[in-house]
């Protein structure tokens, strides 16, 4: 008889052994990324990778976080060999996009691109020298140039779009974050705008626990979405409407005066006191001589007097704000006024989306917005949201909208509550590194200081200023201090320099309450001097010369299009450079490709991310094969070759816009601390000890310790990111859950008004109507008469389009591009599942292939993105279809909250609910 | 032909298709860790597909195969077009032809009509009822193996002391006889070996006490493992216990030793679009012909589970399900495999 013996068997058991275990991580914008992976070797080679599972239990009573993985990270070492690895530095030969490289030597390729670099320094200045932010926080070393020259890096939240308006506008911050844990602790959960099956395979399973544990889940979206099969509710919203379904739920509980009052009166703006005749918020200048401008007021529902409300802390104290009534008020000129709670005026909004009107607008049953609002207003909830709704037009009104229903019901600040976002934070070792005055630890705790003196400094004019509001106002001055560059808004850049002008200027791109052209409003934003800090002004003269890009595919990603871009952008560009260890369809349309090592060649951090507050290790298991280079070493002997060429060129310095002298001399000891951290390893290590100094990790910390366990929970926020924002203390044996320090503490928040903000009296607001959330229609961007709504999301098999190209995850589906079509769509338009379809928008044209369901809306088009543009005939990809327009509120600046610091408040492209036409390919 | 001899122990899955995401991962880890040889590239020894959908193999459910009256029925043998997959792509032409935008990534070889997911999120229902969920599917090391029997060889084997089934591939002549048995069509032909293959249960992992990979590396924490006689595994007191986790078609008559907790699914709306609380999105019918009868039960006690919880009270069933500690997934085989050291 046969047994489990013999070569057969030994061959199976000889496959699955290794000789060398290094600990490795997917630092990518997956979010939260950091899954802690093993890495296996075998003769010098990645053989395989598997989850390790290492996570302790964090609380008592919630289940734990392993083993956080997923298929694209179970695959990841075919990336390091794939058919699209690069190895070698190469140099276009051909025309651009044509795809005909030669190799050079590193050597040649560094000299060529720094000199480009310092011609474009000499002839059009440093903002000529165009630096991409892009996610993966791994390619950032590569860019490191940016830091040392001061030249401009485009923003990421615009980049790549992951903003939350709404949030920011309500809380001024786009991303409270819980700590993934925290979702098991929700009693109601509403999957809304996102699509976690796919895109958080990672920690989905806390969704479906807690409905184990006795929550409901609720999924909101046009279509019967991956998302929706494991729900309780589907609700099949009609595609923008969102904004109506909340503001109905909101309807619901203030008629039905279910709101939570006393978290109503403190947490929120909505007792403040507007004018009746300007609706303008009542200000302290108005009233009292030399009182400030952002001193708000409220009445007393007892004594009926109307007094400030404090500005340094939420606490109501012996004040019962009122939320109904009005009052009069004599401002300091004598006149008198009439006043009402911001509430008032949100009641009478409240009633154009009583549930028999709001089901008109969004389709769902009145029966069933009434209930969904009874369970929001009596259980824990949280709101599942992606970065789906910020990339509407309206998206700003629907997470207004849905922040209202949040704040009316008390749903933040405590466990099993809230929303999320992407965060980031405690990396601040690594920021600081070659900033400090020399090695070691007691230098990390002297330039910690001179930090905090300095924040101390800029805080004295207000006294008031929570630890939150002083980070902020550093970022906005000096945006640097963010970590990841001198990051500026790109809208003006693209506005003057990309070809958007003309379709950002097309009225049927925008909504009709736009009142005037989007120029008048570009003008007034730039000539009010709103975003003079960010470059606002100088694309009007400065052409674009250089494009670095590390990490990212512009081509595939810019909303717009790469025609849009092909046709304007490129001719300015005199040298364009992609870093990355794979050829996207940028690198095919690059000068140079240079060849990045792949996660497992190199010592690298995850993403450091709120969702699992976790320091995870990426180790280099393997060297980069043949010419590659870790990302690090390439912006180092970028940063050595420039110093050099600068100095065979007679160069010194530069002047830059702002009249800041830069130096060309001293590159690498300003880069490396004057040699000391020149080593990979040593640099890691000395960042790790760092942070032990600064607090962030445990005393011991260290790469040895961390090599030991593959992770260090993080035990404070530090100061660089996104930790200060998420307002609560972290604490060892505890889920995280964002804003306790202002539910429980009564900080402040920082907005204008200070409290979580719903009523925005900035003039713009105001003139379009949208001072209060509300629900507007979807302008009828590509095409107002064009019968389908295309809406899209992440897919489920690749970051973006890095695991894209995967041959093993091609398999795993269609292996091609493909766009999801409702059946009887289909039907209608002689459309059988398999055929190819051209979708067209007044943007552009792509062809793919159809597949039916009736999963899928009628009306709606699902195409999820990711697809290279090369995956498609002739290349053109969703992003052709997008006109890539912002909403023109995006510019208002001027008023508290809405000013620019990195990552946060600017104008951002929609790229949801396009018009587009389907036909069957010819 | 193979003798039908009961294990002493049988090791069983259990996958909670109310967690499954459909992510794949359980496929892709067994992938890379057994099916990346010349001539595996097609097979998917672990593979996810939507429900209701026709597969892979293509329509397999209507195959044929399992047993009549005793006797091993052999169904149709799946072809390779019928599994689907096995692309291969033009990386090159389009990288590195210089030949800009006129060429593109397609396939180079493989299936021309299907794939291993190829139905993937199409579903059924009608939209707004429409419906879907994930179902995993591997080997399901029956304990009534139609295919051991129906080897000519003497190649497959059932194992005494944990109930895989095996097939010692020396011995194996690529008659194929066992892939026609196989009801669940679960058993792939290597075209460059002229031998078949199957899921081998991740035996060389199981001998170090590690889980399958499978298992081991599902992030959804739908899948389980362990002795169906180990009163403390979560396995057994979902299938014995409880009889929450069902055979996929038992009806084939093989006894399969992979389970499912049968899928939830949201309440549908009536024609005005109004939740209808009481009626099934899924159509019960349809789950009784992949489960059997005792669906409903399972489907019933799931339910008056979750309505416990909901009012505060605890339930076993769902703190199992919840899976508090991830290695409780793994039964006896919890052992982190990145602590072998080999010789």
């Amino acid at each position: 008889m046969a047994e489990t013996r013999g070569p057969w068997a030994d061959a199976y058991r000889k496959k699955w052994t290794w000789d060398k275990v290094a600990w490795g991580s997917h630092a990518v914008d997956c979010y939260p990324g950091g899954c802690p992976y093993r890495i296996y070797v075998k003769d010098g080679r990645v053989v395989r990778e598997e989850q390790a599972g290492s996570f302790s239990p964090v609380e008592r009573g919630i289940p734990d976080m392993n083993p956080m993985g997923c298929q694209k990270g179970a695959c990841w070492s075919q990336l390091l060999t794939a058919p699209d690895r690069v190895t070698h530095p190469l140099r276009r030969v051909g025309e651009r996009g044509e795809g005909r490289f030669e190799r050079v030597s590193w050597d040649e390729a560094f000299t060529d691109i720094a000199d480009a670099m310092l011609d474009a320094l000499q002839e059009d200045g440093p903002e000529s020298i165009i630096t991409l932010m892009t996610p993966e926080l791994g390619g950032s070393p590569a860019r490191l140039f940016a830091d040392v020259l001061g030249t401009p890096t485009t923003d990421g939240n615009a980049e790549f779009q992951d903003f939350s308006p709404g949030w920011h506008l309500t809380w001024g911050v786009f991303n409270p974050t819980a700590s993934m844990d925290d979702w098991f602790l929700a009693e109601l959960t509403l999957i809304w705008h996102a699509n976690p099956v796919y895109t958080n395979i990672h920690w989905y399973h806390y969704v479906a626990e807690s409905r184990y544990n006795g929550g409901e889940v609720v999924t909101i979206s046009p279509d019967y979405s991956p998302s929706a099969i494991h729900a309780d509710y589907h609700v099949p919203v009609r595609i923008g409407s969102d904004a109506a379904l909340a503001l109905s739920m909101c309807q619901v509980i203030v008629d039905g005066k279910l709101y939570d009052r006393t978290f109503v009166q403190e947490q929120t703006d909505l007792p403040l006191l507007v004018r009746k005749d300007t609706a303008r918020f009542l200000r302290g200048s108005e009233v009292n001589e030399g009182d400030r401008d952002d001193q708000f007021f409220w009445l007393d529902s007892r004594s009926r007097i109307v007094t400030p409300a404090p500005r340094g802390t939420l606490a109501t104290g012996d004040v019962d704000p009122a939320l109904e009534g009005s009052a009069t008020v004599t401002l300091k000129d004598g006149t008198r006024v009439e006043v009402e709670p911001a509430f008032e005026r949100l009641k009478r909004r409240l009633e154009d989306y009583e549930p028999a009107r709001a089901s008109k607008l969004c389709g769902a049953h009145p029966d069933a917005i009434r209930k969904l609002a009874r369970k929001v207003a009596t259980r824990r909830t949280k709101i599942f949201i992606g970065w789906n709704s910020g990339k509407y037009y309206h998206g700003d009104l629907m997470e207004r909208s849905m922040a209202l229903l949040l704040g009316l019901t008390g749903n933040w600040g405590r466990k099993g509550t809230g929303t999320r976002s992407w965060a980031v934070a405690g990396w601040d070792s690594f920021v600081f590194l070659s900033q400090k005055a020399r090695p070691g630890q007691d230098a990390a705790r002297e330039y910690l200081q001179n930090l905090v003196q300095m924040r101390r400094l800029i805080a004295q004019d207000d006294p008031t200023q929570t630890l939150e509001m002083i980070s902020n106002r550093a970022a906005s001055m000096s945006p640097e201090l963010s970590g990841m560059g001198r990051m500026m808004p790109p809208a003006f850049l693209w506005y003057y320099r990309y070809g958007y002008r003309d379709r950002w200027n097309d009225p049927k791109n925008h909504d009709p309450s736009m009142k005037r052209s989007f120029d008048a409003y570009m003008n007034e934003a730039i000539e009010k001097g709103w975003w003079d800090a960010s470059y606002a002004k100088a694309y009007q003269e400065v052409s674009p010369r250089v494009l670095f890009e590390a990490g990212g595919n512009i081509l595939r990603r810019q909303r717009g299009g790469q025609k849009l871009l092909l046709e304007n952008l490129w001719p300015q560009l005199r040298m364009i450079v992609s870093v990355d260890f794979r050829i996207t369809t940028t690198g095919m349309y690059s000068d140079y490709i240079l060849p990045a090592a792949q996660h497992y060649e190199k010592l690298g951090q995850s993403m450091p991310s709120v969702h699992h507050l976790n320091w995870v290790l990426c180790d280099r298991a393997v060297d980069p094969p043949d010419e590659a280079l870790s990302d690090n070493e390439i912006g180092l002997r970028l940063v050595e070759k420039l110093e050099e060429r600068a100095a065979a060129r007679g160069l010194t310095g530069f002047t830059d816009r702002a009249g800041t002298p830069r130096s060309l001399t001293g590159l690498m000891a300003r880069a490396t601390l004057n040699g000391a951290f020149r080593d990979e390893e040593k640099m890691f290590d000395e960042a790790l000890r760092d942070s032990a100094a600064y607090g962030i990790l445990p005393p011991d910390a260290s790469l040895d310790t961390l090599r030991e366990k593959g992770h260090l929970r993080w035990t404070a926020w530090g100061m660089i990111g996104h930790g200060q924002a998420q307002a609560s203390t972290l604490r060892p044996d505890e889920v995280h859950n964002p804003f306790r320090w202002h539910t429980e503490e009564k900080v402040p928040y920082a907005t204008l008004t200070r409290r979580a903000q719903y009523y925005i009296d900035h003039e713009w607001f105001l003139e379009a109507g949208e001072e209060l959330p509300m629900h507007k229609e979807p302008p009828g961007q590509g095409g107002p008469k064009r019968r389908f709504q295309l809406t899209s999301g992440h897919n489920r098999w690749s970051i973006h389009s890095m695991n894209m190209p995967n041959r093993t995850l091609l398999n795993t589906h269609r292996g091609e591009p493909f766009v999801f079509l409702n059946d009887r769509d289909a039907a209608e338009l002689g459309i059988e599942g398999g055929d190819k379809v051209r979708l067209s928008s007044d943007a552009g044209a792509m062809l793919l292939v159809a597949k039916l369901t009736p999963a899928c809306r009628p009306g709606q088009v699902i195409l999820y993105n990711g697809f290279e543009p090369y995956m498609h005939e002739q290349w053109y990809s969703q992003s052709d279809l997008e006109p890539g327009h912002v909403k023109w509120l995006g510019l208002a600046g001027g008023y508290g909250h809405l000013q620019y610091r990195p990552l946060a408040w600017q104008p951002i492209p929609a790229d949801r609910a396009i018009r587009v036409d389907v036909a069957k390919a010819g | 032909m193979g003798s039908l001899t009961e294990s002493k122990r049988q090791l069983a899955w259990v996958f909670d298709l109310n967690k499954c995401i459909g992510c794949q991962t359980c496929s892709v880890a067994c992938k890379v860790l057994w099916t990346e040889d010349a001539g595996a590239e097609p097979m998917w020894w672990m593979s996810v597909n939507t429900q209701p959908g026709r597969g892979t193999p293509r329509d397999w459910e209507k195959m044929g195969g399992g047993w009549d009256d005793g006797r091993p029925v052999l169904g149709k043998l799946p072809t390779p077009e019928e599994f689907g997959g096995g692309w291969d792509f033009n990386y090159d032409e389009v990288l590195r032809g210089g030949r800009g935008r006129d060429a593109h990534l397609t396939k180079v070889g493989g299936s021309k009509t299907w794939g291993m997911n190829w139905d993937e999120d199409e579903g059924g229902g009608e939209f707004p009822n429409a419906y879907f969920f994930y179902l995993p599917r591997m080997c399901n090391h029956c304990s009534r193996p139609s295919c051991l029997d129906a080897c000519p060889n003497d190649a497959l084997f059932k194992r005494e002391e944990d109930g895989l089934v095996l097939r010692d591939e020396d011995r194996c002549k690529g008659a194929q006889k066992c892939a026609r048995a196989c009801p669940y069509k679960k058993i792939y032909f290597n075209e460059a070996r002229k031998v078949s293959q199957h899921c081998i249960g991740c035996f060389p992992r199981i001998e170090q006490g590690v889980a399958p990979a499978c298992v081991r590396q599902c992030p959804g924490r739908a899948a389980f493992v362990g002795f169906l006689d180990d009163p403390a595994g979560a396995v057994a007191k979902l299938v014995r216990q409880w009889n929450v986790a069902l055979p996929l078609h038992p009806e084939f008559g093989t006894r399969p030793n992979v389970y499912y907790v049968p899928p939830l699914a949201p309440a549908p709306l009536r024609e005005d679009g109004s939740f209808d609380e009481g009626g099934s999105r899924i159509p019960p019918s349809y789950l009784e012909s992949l489960f059997g009868e005792e669906v409903h039960g399972a489907l019933d006690l799931l339910r008056t589970e979750l309505d416990k919880k909901r009012r505060g009270q605890g339930s076993e069933l769902l703190d199992t399900l919840i899976l508090y500690r991830w290695k409780d997934a793994l039964g006896h085989l919890d052992r982190d495999p990145a602590e072998i050291v080999w010789d």
